[in-house]
C-alpha cells in the first residue's frame, strides 16, 4: 500500500530546498504540487522532457494522410470528368490534408497529454491537499516506513507549514 | 462581494508606454487574491439575469423566424435572383471573422510571448468558440432543406454518393469543423487547472462532484504541468495556421466564383486581416464592459488595451490597404465589368453601405494613432461597436453589390432583407451572448494559473539572497 509523508509549503524557495534535500537523501519517489507551473520546480525535479511531441507528430501525419486519401478515394470511386479536369487533384485536396493534419494532430496531442499525465484520474489518491490549487506548494515523498521520520524531519526543517503522514 | 484592491496610479498612467505589452499587475499582490477576486465575479447578479433573459428573447425571435422560413420556404428571406446569397452568408462570414481574434490572442500571441494577452485571452477564446458555433448555423439556415446538411460530410452511405471535394463549400465544412474542434479543445484544456481550483473550493457536494469529473482529477503535480505545458504549446502551434487557413478557405467561397468583385487573389489575406480586425473589436465589446462591471481594471490594465489598440490599428491599415488595392486592380485590369462594379459599389446604388464600411473600418480607426485615445476605454468601446457594424457591412458590400450587379445588365436587380433576415440576425446575437453570459458565470473568465505565473510567488528569502540564480 502507498505510504508517505506530505509537506505543505507556503514559499517556493523552501519547496525547492526540500525537494533538493529529499532527492539527495534518496528517501523515495517524489511528487511535487504547484498551483502554477514554475521553472524553479522543473529544475529541482529535473524530470525528463515530455515525449508528447512524438505522439503529436505521428497523429498529425496520420490525419494528413487520411485527409488526402479520403478525397482521392472518393473521387476515384465516382470518376466523373468535369470540364476536362483531372479526377484527383492535389491542390484542392491539400485543404483536406491540412485540416485533418490539424484536427487529428490536435486531438492526438490532448489524448497524448492525458495518457502521459495520468489523467483522467477517477479514484481518490493519497498525498493531495486542496491548498495545492490555491497558493501553496506541496511535496509528497512516498517511502518505506523506516524512512518516514527522516522525510518528516527534512520537510519540517525547510519550513513546511504542515507535515502529515498518509497511506 | 469581497473587497477588491484598487488599481495603482503607476499602472494606468505609465508613459511613454514603450513596453505596452508588459505584464506587470502591481495591484495584484498574491495568488490568494487572484483566486478570491476572479472566482467572486462568478456569482450571478440581477443585471446578469436581465442580460441573459434579453439574449434568450432575441434567440427566441430568431428561432421563430427560422421556423416560419422552414414552413414557408426560403422565399420569405428576401432573396431576389440572382441575389441568392444575402444576410445569412454575410452573417456567416461575419461570425467566422469574429472568432479569429480569439485564436490570434490565445495562440499566436502566446507563441510570440505577448504578455498583454494573459488577462484577455480566456474571454477571447470563449468568444471564438461561441462565434464559430454561431457561424456554423448560417450555412444550414441558408439551405432549402436544412435537415439535409449532413450530406456535405463524407460518410459511407447507402446512396454511394460522396461530396465533391473540389467544391469550396465542402472545404468550408472541413475548415469550420476543424476550427470549432480545435478552438473548443484549446479552451477546455486551458480550463482544466482552473476547474480544479473551483473543485477544491466548492462546498456543495453535487457541484464538487461535477467539477471533479470536469477537471479529470487534476492535482497540480509537476508531471501534469510538464505535459500540459507541451500540449498547450502544440495546440497553440496547430491553432496558428488555422487563423490563416480558415478565413482563407471562407474567402475561396467568393474568390472561386467568376463574379465581379469576387474573383481576386487578394481575398485570402484581405479576409484574414479583416477577421482579426473585427475579432479584436468584438473582444473590446465584451472585455471593456466586463472590466468595468466586474471591477477588473487592475487585471485588464490600460497598457493591455493600448497594446490591443495597436493590433487593431495595424489590421485596420491592412484592411484599408486591401480596399484601395481592390479599386486599383479594377482600374489597372481594364475590365469594364469590374470597373463598373466598383463604381457602382461606392457611388451607385450601394453607396451608403460602402461608405459605412469605409468610414468605420478605414477612417475611424486612424484615431488610434493617438495614445490618449488608445488609453481611453470609452472611446475604444464606441470604436468597437463602429467596427463591428463596419465589418458586417464589409461583407454586405462584398456579397450583395456583386450579385445584384453581375456581368449581364438584364440581370441587374436589387436586394432588401425582410423581417425574417433581421430576426435571424438578431437571433444569432442572442445565441452568441446567451452562451457567453452562461460561460462568464460558470467558468473563470481569466486563466487563474496563467495570472499566477505573472504574480510572483511567496519566497522565504529575498531575491538578493536567493541562490541558484532563479
Amino acid at each position: 500500500m502507498m505510504r508517505g509523508m506530505l509537506g505543505v509549503f507556503a514559499e517556493l524557495d523552501s519547496t525547492v530546498d526540500a525537494i533538493e534535500e529529499l532527492k539527495e537523501r534518496k528517501l523515495g519517489d517524489l511528487t511535487v504540487y504547484t498551483p502554477a507551473p514554475r521553472h524553479e520546480l522543473d529544475h529541482a525535479v529535473a524530470a525528463p522532457r515530455s515525449p508528447l511531441r512524438v505522439i503529436t507528430l505521428i497523429t498529425a501525419l496520420l490525419g494528413c494522410v487520411f485527409g488526402y486519401w479520403v478525397a482521392i478515394w472518393a473521387s476515384e470511386y465516382w470518376p466523373l470528368v468535369v470540364g476536362g479536369k483531372a479526377i484527383s487533384s492535389w491542390l484542392p485536396y491539400t485543404v483536406f490534408g491540412f485540416e485533418l493534419f490539424v484536427m487529428v494532430g490536435g486531438l492526438g496531442t490532448v489524448f497524448g497529454m492525458f495518457y502521459l499525465a495520468g489523467i483522467p484520474r477517477i479514484t481518490q489518491t493519497v498525498g493531495y491537499d486542496p491548498r495545492f490549487s490555491g497558493e501553496h506548494f506541496g511535496v509528497w515523498c512516498e517511502c518505506a516506513p523506516d524512512k518516514l521520520a527522516e522525510a518528516e524531519a527534512i520537510l519540517r526543517r525547510h519550513g513546511a507549514v504542515e507535515v502529515r503522514g498518509e497511506r | 462581494m469581497t473587497a477588491i484592491a484598487q488599481p495603482g496610479d503607476d499602472m494606468n498612467h505609465r508613459r511613454p508606454n514603450i513596453a505596452s505589452a508588459d505584464i506587470q499587475l502591481p495591484s495584484v499582490k498574491d495568488w490568494e487574491q487572484v483566486d478570491r477576486e476572479l472566482l467572486a465575479i462568478m456569482k450571478p447578479t440581477g443585471a446578469w439575469f436581465a442580460g441573459l433573459a434579453t439574449a434568450i428573447l432575441c434567440l427566441g425571435l430568431g428561432v421563430f423566424a427560422f421556423m416560419y422560413q422552414v414552413h414557408q420556404g426560403l422565399g420569405v428571406a428576401g432573396y431576389n435572383p440572382p441575389v441568392m446569397w444575402g444576410v445569412y452568408i454575410i452573417t456567416f462570414v461575419f461570425w467566422v471573422g469574429i472568432g479569429h481574434a480569439g485564436t490570434l490572442i490565445s495562440a499566436i500571441l502566446y507563441l510570440f510571448r505577448a504578455g498583454f494577452r494573459t488577462t484577455i485571452y480566456r474571454a477571447a477564446e470563449a468568444m471564438t468558440v461561441f462565434a464559430v458555433m454561431t457561424a456554423g448555423l448560417f450555412p444550414i439556415l441558408h439551405l432549402g432543406r436544412p435537415w439535409k446538411f449532413f450530406w456535405l460530410i463524407p460518410y459511407p452511405n447507402w446512396r454511394l454518393i460522396w461530396p465533391n471535394f473540389k467544391s469550396p463549400l465542402v472545404w468550408d465544412v472541413f475548415a469550420i469543423t476543424t476550427y470549432l474542434t480545435i478552438s473548443t479543445t484549446f479552451l477546455f484544456v486551458g480550463l482544466i487547472p482552473d476547474i480544479a481550483v473551483m473543485r477544491d473550493r466548492e462546498k456543495n457536494p453535487l457541484r464538487k462532484r461535477i467539477l471533479s469529473v470536469l477537471s479529470f482529477g487534476w492535482r497540480n503535480t509537476e508531471r501534469e504541468w510538464r505535459h500540459f505545458a507541451r500540449a498547450y504549446l502544440f495546440l497553440a502551434a496547430f491553432s496558428t495556421p488555422l487563423v490563416l487557413s480558415v478565413h482563407s478557405v471562407v474567402s475561396f467561397d467568393f474568390a472561386m466564383g467568376i463574379v465581379p468583385g469576387w474573383h481576386t487573389t487578394i481575398f485570402p489575406p484581405y479576409f484574414v486581416a479583416g477577421a482579426i480586425f473585427s475579432g479584436f473589436a468584438m473582444v473590446w465589446t465584451i472585455v471593456i464592459p466586463m472590466r468595468r462591471w466586474f471591477n477588473l481594471k487592475h487585471y485588464v490594465t490600460l497598457n493591455h488595451l493600448d497594446a490591443s489598440a495597436k493590433m487593431v490599428l495595424f489590421t485596420s491599415l491592412v484592411v484599408g490597404c486591401a480596399y484601395i488595392v481592390e479599386f486599383f486592380i479594377a482600374w489597372y485590369g481594364g475590365v469594364q465589368y469590374e470597373q463598373d462594379y466598383f463604381w457602382n459599389r461606392v457611388f451607385g446604388s450601394w453607396w451608403w453601405a460602402a461608405w459605412i464600411m469605409l468610414t468605420a473600418n478605414m477612417i475611424l480607426p486612424l484615431s488610434l494613432f493617438s495614445q490618449k485615445l488608445r488609453r481611453n476605454p470609452t472611446w475604444l468601446f464606441i470604436l468597437s461597436i463602429a467596427i463591428n457594424i463596419g465589418m458586417w457591412f464589409e461583407r454586405f458590400v462584398i456579397v450583395v453589390p456583386s450579385l445584384s450587379h453581375d456581368v449581364n445588365p438584364w440581370q441587374w436587380t436589387t436586394y432588401a432583407p425582410t423581417w425574417v433576415d433581421y430576426s435571424i440576425l438578431l437571433g444569432s446575437f442572442g445565441w452568441f451572448f446567451m452562451w457567453f453570459l452562461l460561460f462568464v458565470k460558470q467558468m473563470p473568465i481569466m486563466a487563474l494559473a496563467e495570472i499566477k505565473e505573472i504574480v510572483p510567488p511567496k519566497m522565504k528569502r529575498s531575491a538578493s539572497n536567493r541562490h541558484g540564480g532563479h
